[in-house]
């Protein structure tokens, strides 16, 4: 897939999800998901179980949440989320983290 | 089609508190379903714990088999990452498809660990997922919208758990009225009950399963307005307090009611709990004592909580311990399990692997002996399980390799802290080993109580309830003590091949031939139970 079939799918997505939220910021690759998007940590969880959904594939989503963390970033921006995507869903990265890659 | 087996679940519930409500009058339907039927305490997991229980009663495996240890736990035994629970780490057939493999369609409400949803022939709404995301994680695809658009009152947000409040629970917030919390819980419940009762017209199944999960949260957070150990009637807060709360479970009974006056003329209904109840009064921060006892280091910006802290852990912090100079440190506190760093297994750090059974018995006897309490000197820890002892099977690298059972039944804290131990203002409540199975249906006793059973048994007791075959290879048994010898003798148990392995969210293949007759003989030789 390319970067841009990744993100129309993770903006799908993401609206999806977010019909029945209270807000309706508009998603670009600068949205925070936490900040902008309202997450809780248990959202989190959620996406990482819909987009391995989504895209039929086993993701290393914890280890992406694990390394923002011990990062200590303020925010995931959906831009990040993209990278990650895009190395995890290319069939040949071996599961490496975007910033590894 | 009316449903033939229900299983009605009661997370956490005990006949501790049962038996009072029904003293009391307050649970009047159970009371008499209690008559109709077969009772026994049902010994849950080790530790009595919500995901690996209810993942033990619906495939019949224990989990060192089933792959689901705790709420949280690491992606793999090599990984450092740490994720909740979901349906791709559930390694055992589950109940639900078992039935599929015979021709017979299942739904599943409310279950911990089912995210995302298994594409069994039915439906499932999973339970511990965020309401944002309920509608991508249950299954079929469209089922949300097709609540929404044909169920009136249905309520995504009020049927999803909302995370924030049940922290309370957990924390033990006190609050002047109690109601606004305990409200929610029964709009909840009601809510999961109108799903299955719209679900069974619309799309009916014969296998169904439901978790009432309010009774755990109401139990942690109000166990001493329900215990009748600590009952004060002569206080007027607690009676009013206590009459908040019985009003959550005529809410319960009332919903049993309705569900045996609909499907109990045919169906076999189980109403079954994942673990039992009891009241905690102390509080163990067993990462501190694990760092006064020279096993751990924590970082240096990790600040201490306040004294006599009743969070149990923090879940905003990352790996908060120095992974060279930690030994061994408790992941979170709900398992009560202790991770022993070995060099090479999740990192380049920790004791050397011919070290490992020497520091494994070192640590444990620190635990046993060392762990007091500070007035008395009493152990506060009354056993250390390793994980050979309760997590047998092909996961058992991913488990803790120790598992403490505190002397009051609590969960540890994970927090640093000045002191090591504290007591609680208000006890708690906590989990305890021995949970209920109620059982009534055709050819199941009447007025009976039995021995204890396994959470094990409840997977191969529905499916002989269903006239299945049941797995050879599942761990539990059929209960027979529930049935009437004559029901026995006319019903024999059909024994089945093996339990489909591996993950569970996809489509069941055809049913494979039983081999009946072989697995019959094996089994008049004592080779199988």
């Amino acid at each position: 897939m390319t970067r841009e079939q990744i993100r129309n799918d993770l903006i799908s997505l993401l609206k999806e999800a977010r019909e029945d939220w209270d807000d309706s910021a508009a998603i670009t690759d600068e949205t925070g998901l936490f900040l902008d998007l309202g997450f809780e940590s248990i959202d989190a969880v959620g996406l990482g179980s819909a987009l391995e959904q989504h895209f039929g594939k086993v993701l290393p989503f914890p280890e992406f949440m694990s390394r923002a963390k011990e990062e200590d970033l303020s925010d995931i921006t959906v831009g990040r989320l993209l990278d990650f995507l895009e190395v995890n869903l290319a069939p040949a990265t071996g599961g490496k983290l975007a910033h590894e890659a | 089609m009316k449903p033939e087996v229900i299983l009605f679940g009661l997370d956490g519930a005990t006949y501790t508190v049962m038996n009072d409500l029904i003293q009391h009058g307050v649970m009047p339907h159970l009371e008499r379903f209690m008559r109709e039927g077969v009772r026994a305490k049902m010994v849950s997991t080790v530790p009595p714990l919500t995901p690996p229980a209810w993942s033990t009663l619906v495939t019949g495996r224990s989990p060192g088999h089933h792959g689901i240890l705790g709420f949280v736990q690491y992606a793999d035994a090599q990984s450092m990452s740490v994720q909740l629970v979901n349906s791709r780490m559930l390694k055992a057939e589950t109940i639900w498809s078992m039935v599929n493999r015979h021709g017979k369609r299942a739904g599943s409400l409310n279950f911990v660990g089912h995210q995302p949803a298994p594409k069994i022939d039915g439906w499932v709404i999973p339970g511990w997922v965020s309401w944002r995301w309920m509608k991508q994680l249950s299954h079929p695809p469209g089922i949300i919208e097709m609540l929404k658009s044909d169920l009136p009152g249905f309520d995504l947000k009020r049927l999803a758990l909302d995370f924030d409040e049940e922290k309370k629970a957990i924390v033990g917030a006190v609050m002047d009225d109690y109601t606004s919390w305990i409200v929610p819980h029964i709009e909840r419940e009601q809510q999961w009950f109108n799903v299955l009762c719209h679900m069974m017209e619309r799309e009916p199944a014969e296998l169904v399963g439901v978790v009432f999960d309010g009774v755990d949260k109401l139990q942690h957070l109000l166990w001493s307005s329900l215990d009748p150990a600590l009952a004060k009637p002569e206080s007027e807060e607690y009676v009013r307090i206590r009459g908040q709360v019985w009003e959550y479970f005529r809410s319960v009974d009332e919903i049993l009611g309705e569900t045996v006056r609909r499907w109990g003329d045919q169906a076999t209904i189980l109403i079954c709990s994942d673990h039992g109840f009891t009241g905690s009064w102390e509080i163990l921060y067993l990462n501190t004592w694990l760092e006064h006892n020279g096993f751990l280091t924590w970082k240096p910006n990790i600040a201490n909580a306040p004294d006599g802290s009743t969070e149990l852990d923090d879940f905003d912090l990352f790996l908060p311990f120095v992974p060279e100079t930690t030994k061994a440190f408790v992941l979170n506190s709900s398992s009560n399990g202790i991770f022993i760093h070995v060099k090479g297994k999740r990192g380049d750090w920790g004791i050397q692997p011919e070290q490992y059974e020497s520091f494994r018995k070192e640590l444990t006897h620190a635990l046993l002996t060392r762990c007091a309490d500070p007035e008395t000197g009493e152990p506060l820890i009354k056993r250390v399980h390793t994980r050979e002892e309760i997590f047998d099977g092909p996961h058992m690298e991913n488990a803790p390799d120790l598992t403490v059972t505190l002397r009051d039944h609590g969960f540890v804290s994970t927090r640093r802290t000045n002191t090591v131990y504290a007591k609680r203002e208000i006890p708690m409540g906590t989990h305890h080993p021995d949970g209920i199975l109620i059982a009534r249906g055709r050819g199941i006793r009447r007025n009976r109580s039995i021995d204890r059973v396994s959470i094990m048994d409840v997977a191969p007791t529905a499916l002989y309830a269903m006239h299945l075959p049941v797995p050879a290879d599942l761990q539990g048994r059929v209960v027979k003590e529930l049935y009437t010898p004559q029901y026995m003798a006319e019903h024999p148990i059909v024994w089945g091949s093996k339990a489909m392995l591996g993950p569970a969210p996809t489509l069941p293949p055809d049913a494979p031939e039983e081999d009946v007759e072989v697995l019959e003989k094996m089994k008049a030789l004592g080779y199988l139970e």
